[in-house]
């Protein structure tokens, strides 16, 4: 791993790299970089793009996208030299208005992990051919994974308010005496 | 059980023939998904009962709602509860359906089923095991004997509130509702 | 004697065959180690099938049934029970005319019902009955040059003094053809493609809830009691027993001892079914085809140059 972190520190620069238990290296980059970054992943052998998540730092007013990436089996010698190697790109992106570009032409599985944040996170890519819903049944104002969403009041207001069938009975008897 | 005295078949066969034929529709959602195969394979054999699993809601008079219900499941739950032929009995399991259970604070299921479809009875647990689904069978049972068990008679008479509630929190339906008004 | 026989044949038949459907479940349920259903289990399930409002797509799917449900009722007046036959004179043409109102009627229920599962089943359904009826029609016609007759009663009476077909070198390869084709005719697994309830939603009876389900289980109950009833009579001798019972003919007693021995046939029989039923598991529809023009259709081919032959 640490021939690679060279590599990619010689040709790349505005990075930051820090490797864990030899087989997980954590990257830090800026938001303009990410692109270049992936391809270059993925032509040296990691093609496996695992997860796109994200955390909510409310604090500092940033969303932080995470890329996960891994290698196939390419074939057995390569896969016992990568065996068990995670790269794992982190980037942050402005909370109000959050909007990033898509990877979906560098890995084209990326589509329903990016329509997951922008139904959960409310976050914008632009080039994907289909942000609609794809968990959720009803509307929002807040998208529910964002940390100012007080569920509890969502709750009482939308499920707590709707009446049981005695009470409508009753209503519907005192509206008529 | 009570079904081989000959003198209350030959008094009610319709209703002795409700309770001991019970055809479960095999909508299978949520957590207690994971009780129904043992309890319908050999260990605790659920068709000495007369309890079988169906394919279509057209033939089937038990509906089992095991577990928690989201808003989505909760669309597909009421259209298939309304193509069953009646009369037809309903059963929620799990801790979930009553109040909400474990998913009291969550921003995509809903707390209280009674409050969208009828009812008859609730089996207590988080997922209760064969046994209590046959002591709720059971219980259902007795339900009938006492003309107790009318879900499917206050789903009909107070549809248009049923109506109200599904409408309130879907916004709008894209079926029409099931009965006519009753002109008050 | 023919009034009182149009009466009590298909009410045995009816009986019977419900009686058979729960046998089946019970027996199936103890092979896999559990208590069962009860033996009246099909006699409930109808019951309260009645008492159930049913839905009906138009006046098309409700004729549909009811055709289907005639056609096999009308297959037991032609076929003799014990010594009870009400209609002799049709014999085993009338037998193979009438055998095609069961899957015609279910095909008219289906198409009304307009559900995609339905339009599989019915299809599947008139597949198979293709299937079956090539082997079908060549054994049928084996023992119909081998005894020279079309009337059913006939070929048992026969067979009364002569042993069973079964038995006999000439017609043996078409009993074990006839007898490979059987879980096609009743339905059993490995050629229970018709009334798939995992892969097609029960198939053609998809729609049917209330009296229509009712109808529809009826059917096969007696659909059931004719494909094995068929068996009996012309292989395994009927309702006769090597001749013994010659003495008491022309009696009430004949009469009953006739049904009851034939009864006892039928359910050694389906006792055999049975057990393929629980081992085999669902062949695909173009499986079925392949096997059912394969080896029965050769076997029973070879069966009748046979007989042809011998004669």
């Amino acid at each position: 791993m640490e021939e690679l972190k060279k590599n990619i520190l010689s040709i790349f620069n505005d990075l930051e790299i820090y490797i864990r238990k030899d087989n997980r290296m954590f990257i830090n980059t800026k938001k303009e970089t990410v692109l270049s970054l992936l391809s270059y992943f993925k032509n040296s052998g990691y093609d496996h793009l695992g997860l796109i998540s994200c955390n909510d730092w409310i604090d500092d007013s940033k969303f932080e996208l995470v890329y996960i990436l891994s290698a196939y089996m390419a074939n057995d010698e390569e896969f016992q030299e990568k065996e068990k190697r995670i790269i794992i790109i982190k980037t942050r992106i402005p909370r109000e208005k959050a909007k990033f570009i898509t990877v979906i032409d560098i890995f084209e599985n990326a589509e329903p992990y990016e329509r997951e944040l922008h139904e959960m996170f409310g976050i914008k890519f632009e080039g994907h051919p289909r942000l609609t819903p794809l968990f959720l049944e009803l509307k929002y104002e807040t998208p529910p994974f964002r940390k100012d969403f007080d569920t509890e009041k969502y709750v009482e207001n939308k499920f707590g308010k709707i009446p049981t069938i005695k009470e409508r009975k009753n209503n519907q008897k005192n509206e008529r005496t | 059980m009570d079904r081989n005295q000959i003198g209350k078949w030959l008094k009610n066969p319709g209703k002795m023939a409700n309770k001991y034929s019970f055809h479960v529709v095999y909508f299978c959602t949520g957590c207690g998904i994971i009780e129904i195969p043992p309890s319908i394979t050999t260990r605790w054999d659920a068709e000495r009962f007369g309890i079988i699993p169906v394919a279509t809601p057209r033939q089937a008079n038990l509906f089992l709602i095991t577990g928690y219900v989201s808003t989505k499941t909760l669309k597909a739950i009421i259209r298939t509860y309304e193509q069953m032929p009646e009369p037809k009995y309903t059963v929620a399991f799990g801790s979930c359906p009553i109040n909400g259970g474990m998913y009291y604070d969550s921003y995509n299921t809903i707390k209280s089923l009674d409050k969208y479809i009828p009812v008859d009875g609730y089996i207590a647990g988080c997922m209760p095991r064969p046994e209590a689904i046959f002591i709720g069978v059971t219980h259902l049972w007795k339900l009938i004997d006492m003309d107790k068990a009318d879900g499917y008679k206050r789903y009909r008479e107070d549809y248009e509130f049923y109506r109200e509630n599904q409408e309130q929190l879907f916004g709008e339906l894209d079926w029409p509702p099931l009965f006519k008004n009753k002109s008050s | 004697m023919n009034i009182i026989a149009m009466f009590i044949s298909p009410l045995i038949a009816l009986i019977t065959g419900m009686f058979f459907l729960g046998i089946f479940r019970k027996i199936m349920a103890r092979l896999q180690w559990r208590y069962g259903p009860p033996v009246i289990q099909p006699v409930i399930d109808v019951i309260r099938s009645f008492s159930q409002m049913s839905i009906s797509h138009g006046s098309l799917f409700d004729f549909g049934i009811i055709l289907s449900l005639t056609g096999s009722f009308v297959l037991i007046l032609f076929l003799p029970i014990g010594e009870l036959c009400p209609f002799t004179s049709g014999g085993l043409i009338a037998f193979i005319y009438l055998m095609l109102l069961d899957p015609l009627g279910m095909a008219l229920s289906g198409a009304a019902a307009a559900n995609p599962n339905s339009s599989i089943g019915i299809s599947r359904k008139f597949l198979l009955s293709l299937a079956y009826e090539v082997p079908l029609l060549l054994v049928l016609l084996a023992v119909m040059t081998r005894y020279n007759t079309i009337s059913l009663v006939e070929i048992v009476k026969i067979q009364a003094s002569t042993g069973w077909a079964f038995g006999s070198w000439t017609l043996v390869l078409s009993g074990i053809a006839y007898f490979l084709i059987l879980p096609a005719i009743l339905g059993v697994r490995p050629f229970e493609v018709v009334k798939a309830s995992q892969e097609i939603s029960s198939g053609p009876i998809a729609e049917f809830g209330g009296k229509h389900l009712a109808f529809s289980t009826l059917q096969h109950a007696l659909h059931m009691f004719v494909g094995l009833a068929l068996f009996v009579d012309i292989f395994l001798g009927g309702w006769t027993l090597f001749g013994l019972l010659d003495p008491l003919s022309g009696t009430v007693w004949a009469v009953i001892l006739g049904i009851v021995i034939f009864l006892l046939k039928m359910i050694v029989v389906l006792v055999i079914e049975i057990f393929i039923n629980a081992v085999y598991p669902r062949y695909r529809i173009e499986q079925a085809m392949k096997y059912l023009w394969k080896w029965p259709t050769l076997i029973s081919f070879i069966g009748l140059i046979i007989v042809v032959l011998a004669n």
